[in-house]
């Protein structure tokens, strides 16, 4: 479970403070699928950031299973971040020179898996995902779908109970759209919690829960059983 | 796939920006081991000549001039003997042996000849013993070599010991030691007898030929030269054997200043020339470390910072992927390891071969790989590399991981 309390992000720019983004409270259950959407500059990116560890708030705490994430050293919350939360990013992020395979045993050589087994799990990732004759290729060498492919296992291969999404489909066609998307399903129904940020309604609409942000705010809350919900949060 | 695979993988992917990175260091290291190997040698042949040469250093009166020396002439002024017995009381470190001379005219046989007194090693040694007690109650580190030509005792026993070292062990005060054009001249023998102002002087040896003017000397006891030609405790020359790098550094002006009424020179000129060149290769040797520290590092944390700056969105989705700063820092740490020691090996490689087909040309020594120098140059090159990308490394250490989801 991951729990916000009392979040406010705030960033200093020619003397002035403005705030990025600022909530009171909210929860996201174990097994959720939740999507953030909002305009640009609504703070989405800040908030993802944030729950992944990544972004320190100025005031408040984030709790993942209990761990308040920045009570913990840069490093602790690396190997948490390793153990526990898995990254899709909008244009893959990739590393250039390695290929399909290595890319996708980047993070168990974080851990203390073998070399054997990274190689093993890497293979059997991209094979279900239909990738096993691409192992070898760099990702120049992959269509964009295929490469976003590559990213997932990437993501999967640790086993993460939370997938952070920020724009997953933004670079991609529909067909390999719709492949993503099939994946966070799966995800989804195998128990894990998924948080995707996205501008696109129709991927919105996959989530069952859906937070819009506006100028750092999170100013609605919907289930994909209901239409709306009054306001959640107030800085 | 680890820490050292990702560096692996990331150099094989851009070679020529590895091959320009590290081209500085690698020309450093070259030029600086090329230049030491031939200073090393070269400083090893000057020392070798100077052990050739016997005594290193001269005490002579202070009008006279080398030439003097060397002719044997004894118009050139006297000194005290008792200089002999003041360079051992004051504990000079690098003094060996020391042995003075003086040298008078006369004719023997009709012909004309310089006769040469000298002090055996035997009477040198009882002013020596004085040494020792000096150095007992002031002791000082000589840290002297063992490449001056120092003779034992039993190296000095024949007469032709003379040639070699410049000295004899035992010396009586009626025997006389010819050079072999004056034996020749002479017809004499060992053993023969010979007059020297009217004095019975027997013949105990005859030196082989030298092509030196010690072969026209004749050499006889200092003390019956001095009794015979009136010349009270006095000689014309002082020859010492100094350490080889004592006799060049600082012994000849802690002579001077212990014998301020003498001239105290050295027998530099026959290796001026190399000497010169090595004084010159040594300063030369440490502005290329200079340069490959200053040039090579700052062209390295250069590259490395372009680098950082580069793969910022590779750090941050890393980081996002669970990699440590202490991990980041590693990976860069890392290729700058990999890139000094390469560079450095190879720059050794190249400055050694350079060393072994110039040195014969430019200083006229040969040259012979120096492991220790190579090692110790492929290290300074690996920890130049390590320094210049520390302050890089750390930056991407501290870099904000969120960069993983800009768009670049």
């Amino acid at each position: 479970m991951i729990q916000l309390e009392a979040i406010r992000k705030d960033y200093q720019r020619r003397g002035q403070i403005l705030t990025a983004f600022a909530c009171e409270s909210q929860q996201i259950e174990d097994g959720e699928y939740v999507a953030i959407v909002g305009p640009s500059g609504s703070g989405k990116t800040t908030l993802l950031s944030m729950l992944g560890g990544m972004l320190s708030p100025t005031t408040g705490r984030v709790l993942v299973d209990g761990i308040s994430l920045y009570e913990h050293s840069v490093a602790e919350r690396s190997a948490i971040r390793g153990q526990k939360m898995g990254f899709v990013f909008q244009s893959f992020n990739l590393i250039p020179y390695l290929s399909a395979l290595q890319n996708v045993q980047v993070p168990l050589s974080f851990t203390t898996t073998s070399a054997s087994e990274q190689l093993e799990r890497a293979t059997e990732m991209l094979t279900q995902l239909g990738l096993a004759e691409r192992l070898h290729h760099k990702p120049s060498e992959l269509s964009v779908g295929q490469q976003q492919r590559v990213a997932l296992a990437r993501t999967l291969v640790n086993d993460p109970q939370i997938i952070l999404a920020d724009e997953p489909t933004g670079n991609l066609d529909p067909t390999s759209r719709e492949v993503v998307l099939e994946i966070f399903e799966q995800c989804h129904q195998q128990g894990r919690t998924l948080v995707v940020v996205t501008h696109d309604p129709s991927v919105a609409q996959r989530a069952t829960r859906r937070l819009t942000l506006v100028d750092g705010m999170l100013v609605r809350a919907e289930d994909a059983s209901s239409n709306a919900s009054p306001q959640v949060a107030a800085a | 796939m680890n820490l050292r695979s990702i560096i692996w993988h990331e150099l094989k992917s851009r070679p020529a920006g590895v091959a320009f990175n590290s081209l500085t260091i690698f020309l450093g290291v070259a030029a600086l081991v090329a230049i030491r190997h031939v200073t090393v040698h070269s400083e090893q042949a000057v020392s070798k000549q100077l052990t050739n040469l016997g005594a290193n250093i001269l005490v002579l009166p202070k009008e006279a001039t080398l030439q003097d020396y060397y002719a044997a002439d004894q118009n050139g002024g006297t000194l005290p003997e008792e200089y002999v017995a003041e360079i051992f009381l004051s504990g000079l470190s690098g003094v060996e042996q020391v042995s003075p001379r003086l040298n008078v005219s006369t004719e023997l046989g009709g012909h004309p000849v310089a006769v040469t007194g000298i002090l055996p090693q035997s009477e040198v040694d009882s002013l020596a013993a004085w040494q020792a007690t000096t150095m007992f109650m002031n002791a000082a580190d000589t840290g002297c070599c063992t490449k001056a030509n120092v003779a034992t005792s039993d190296d000095l026993k024949a007469p032709e010991a003379l040639v070699k070292h410049r000295a004899i062990q035992d010396l009586d005060k009626t025997a006389l030691v010819l050079g072999a054009d004056i034996a020749q001249k002479l017809n004499c023998q060992v053993n023969d007898r010979l007059k020297l102002q009217d004095e019975d002087f027997t013949v105990i040896g005859v030196l082989p030929v030298t092509g030196t003017v010690d072969d026209g000397r004749v050499f006889a006891h200092l003390h019956s030269i001095q009794r015979l030609w009136e010349k009270d405790s006095t000689c014309n020359a002082i020859e010492i054997v100094g350490c080889c790098e004592d006799a060049a550094g600082s012994l000849v002006p802690q002579l001077r200043e212990l014998l301020p009424e003498a001239k105290v020179v050295t027998i530099s000129q026959v290796v001026e020339t190399q000497v010169g060149v090595n004084e010159l290769m040594a300063k030369t040797s440490w502005i290329v470390l200079a340069v490959m520290i200053l040039v090579g590092g700052a062209g390295l944390a250069g590259s490395i910072a372009s680098n950082v700056r580069e793969r910022r969105r590779e750090i941050g989705t890393l980081m996002a992927l669970g990699a440590t700063p202490g991990f980041i820092q590693k990976l860069f740490l890392g290729k700058a390891f990999i890139l000094g020691l390469c560079a450095g090996s190879i720059g050794c490689l190249v400055g050694v071969s350079a060393a072994i087909i110039a040195g014969p040309v430019w200083a006229g020594v040969a040259i012979t790989p120096l492991v220790g120098t190579s090692l110790l140059a492929i290290f300074a090159a690996t920890v130049v590399a390590l320094v210049a990308a520390w302050w890089p490394a750390h930056g991407a250490a501290r870099l904000d991981p969120c960069i993983c989801f800009r768009e670049v």
